[in-house]
């Protein structure tokens, strides 16, 4: 890790990071894959002079920016102001410039994937101002930031960046009664429960208007609750003050069943792991139950007391659902979920599989890995566990630099009449001379079961045999959770090369193109 | 003391083998940085603070020992 600073920030970091000069940015290392921007505002009375150097620093930010290579991650922090001795209220131009500032690196984040934004006003703010600075220490060595506030600062900062780049839970389960409104259906009618209106009503309108937000940004809303399923659906349709109804809710197991079981159903429905899901109950029997028999799934404590709610949504966003940018797919998700669920109705219908598919009009799209879809691409790696033949987790610089040294990324994205899934699927193929090998091959659950893996499979294949490249190798290789893909390279007609005792070498000579199903179609970009 | 004092010398500059001898001088690790944590951590161990006229001085093993004892 390589850190632009303007001050003494070693004490902020481990020991194998280097630094810049201060407030110099000659030097723009091109072999650190990882790059820091962290400035303070500098300890200058003249506020004329301070405002201009805090707007110069936009145009060394933009240097650096430019000079990164495709291989390498920015992670700018927010500036903030140490120590901000106010002399006249009115003059809030030091604020301002360093507002501007800020909202510049945060515009440069939204449209730049290489640039990631790190808000440390999060980490200090647990200071009062005024001890931030040790002044002994500044004025011995400029060191900007006292040794008793600098030490959890490493740690910190390491799990920010972690969480950027990692796992971020998908759907969170909610309980009904007491839990999105006061009261119980079942005994005080479906205009009797407490929602909206005075306390404790008005706290549960609250808690259901910030779930609802979490929607907007791509988290699932899942429904588990002790009822009868028809006095629940009566209180969506007709309670005008319940806003999270139907629309919102993906999926729903309204019954008597134990919870476990209703919340392994639904993420069987949804397609997702059950380690991607946080459960919210206020009855603390039904959620040892759901400790025990689902240890994967998050189960937070509930608040005692209703006005708890606020501080429960606070930490529920903290530690599973912040996220720097969103992704196209974020925001089209839980449109593509509840789409996903009307599939499955269809499916009933149907006793053919090949006449379902035929019905769904699946097109797949194969796409060339580009900027636009590189970060859906690296997330993915990082995310997909069922479907995934080698279970490689890369990073976006990863992506970058295998296309550089010429290897192929796919990025498929699969659509049918109801809805578009959006990149669900890629591949990284490896070739040397006459040989190509199958480096990753992975699917998000929310298109199996359709034999699209298959299609995408032959379709890779026909174009290396057009191309003349008839020799194909490919790898499993065993984690906890793709058992379901063990056989998946037998099943089309690859033969065991080499096998250990948690991974296989296959390979595959290609002898005349392979035959797609006609029920979809495939289309390139 | 000495002991105390020498083995957060030999932590903060990861030379296990460093003696009572060492200073500034002839430590090649010893440079503004490291000086800055060894303040830190004997600061934190004797429960005391320094002046910056004091840390400028403390570059040897004998200096910080005799500066410490004039906190006591």
């Amino acid at each position: 890790m390589f850190v632009f600073r303007n001050y003494t920030i070693e004490n902020l970091f481990s020991n194998d990071t280097r630094f810049s000069g201060y407030d110099d940015v000659s030097y723009i290392p091109t072999d650190e894959r990882e790059l820091v921007w962290l400035y303070f505002a500098p300890v200058n009375f003249d506020v004329e002079s301070k405002i201009a150097q805090i707007d110069s620093w936009r145009h060394s930010l933009s240097l650096v920016v430019n000079a990164l290579n495709t291989e390498q991650t920015l992670y700018i922090c927010t500036l903030i102001d140490t120590f901000a001795v106010t002399l006249v209220d009115t003059n809030r131009g030091v604020e301002t410039a360093i507002a501007n500032f800020n909202t510049y690196v945060s515009d440069l984040a939204a449209v730049n994937s290489q640039i990631k934004l790190i808000d440390i006003a999060d980490y200090f703010c647990q200071y009062p101002r005024l001890e931030l600075t040790n002044w002994r220490f500044y004025f011995i060595s400029q060191m900007i930031i006292s040794p008793a506030v600098a030490i959890g600062f490493s740690d910190w900062f390491m799990l920010r960046k972690s969480q950027i780049n990692g796992s971020r839970k998908k759907c969170i389960v909610l309980d009904l009664d007491n839990t999105l409104w006061g009261g119980v259906v079942g005994e005080d009618g479906i205009d009797g429960i407490k929602i909206g209106g005075d306390y404790p009503g008005n706290v549960y309108l609250y808690f259901q208007q910030a779930l609802i937000s979490l929607t907007q940004t791509g988290v699932i809303i899942a429904v588990c609750s002790k009822n009868n399923e028809a006095d629940i659906l009566e209180v969506w349709d007709k309670n005008p003050f319940v806003r999270l109804n139907k629309q919102y809710i993906s999926a729903y197991r309204i019954n008597w069943n134990n919870k476990a079981d209703n919340i392994r159903e639904i993420a069987a429905e949804l397609n997702i792991g059950l380690d991607s899901m946080v459960f919210i109950d206020d009855n603390p029997t039904e959620r040892e139950l759901v400790r025990q028999q689902l240890p994967m799934v998050a189960v937070p404590e509930f608040p005692k007391k209703p006005y708890g709610l606020m501080e429960l949504y606070a930490l529920i966003v903290a530690k599973f659902f912040r996220t720097t940018t969103l992704t196209v797919e974020d925001l089209g998700k839980t449109e593509q979920y509840r789409a996903n669920a009307q599939r499955k109705a269809v499916s009933k219908q149907f006793t053919d599989l090949s006449e379902y598919i035929r019905n769904l009009e699946i097109k797949i799209n194969i796409t060339p890995a580009n900027s636009f879809n590189i970060p859906r691409i690296a997330q993915m790696t990082q995310k997909t566990n069922q479907f995934n033949l080698t279970t490689r987790r890369y990073s976006e610089a990863d992506i970058n630099s295998f296309i550089n040294s010429g290897h192929q990324v796919i990025c498929v994205s699969v659509s049918d009449r109801f809805g578009d899934n959006g990149i669900t699927a890629a591949a990284i193929i490896k070739q040397s001379g006459d040989t190509a090998h199958i480096d990753s091959f992975l699917l998000s659950c929310r298109i199996l079961g359709k034999n699209i893996e298959t299609a995408i499979l032959n379709t890779i294949l026909n174009d290396y045999f057009d191309k003349g490249i008839t020799k194909i190798t490919a790898e499993y290789i065993q984690t906890a959770k793709n058992a379901q893909v063990a056989d998946f390279y037998d099943r089309h007609g690859f033969t065991v090369k080499n096998e250990t005792d948690n991974s296989k070498l296959y390979c595959v000579e290609l002898k005349e193109t392979r035959i797609i199903d006609s029920g979809y179609t495939i289309i390139r970009n | 003391m000495d002991k105390k004092i020498l083995e957060i010398m030999q932590r903060v500059f990861q030379l296990p083998d460093l003696t009572v001898e060492c200073s500034q001088a002839n430590c090649e690790k010893w440079d503004s940085l490291h000086h800055l944590n060894l303040i830190v951590e004997l600061e934190d161990e004797f429960d005391t603070e320094f002046e910056p006229e004091e840390i400028a001085e403390m570059k040897s093993f004998e200096a910080i020992k005799s500066t410490i004892q004039s906190h006591m």
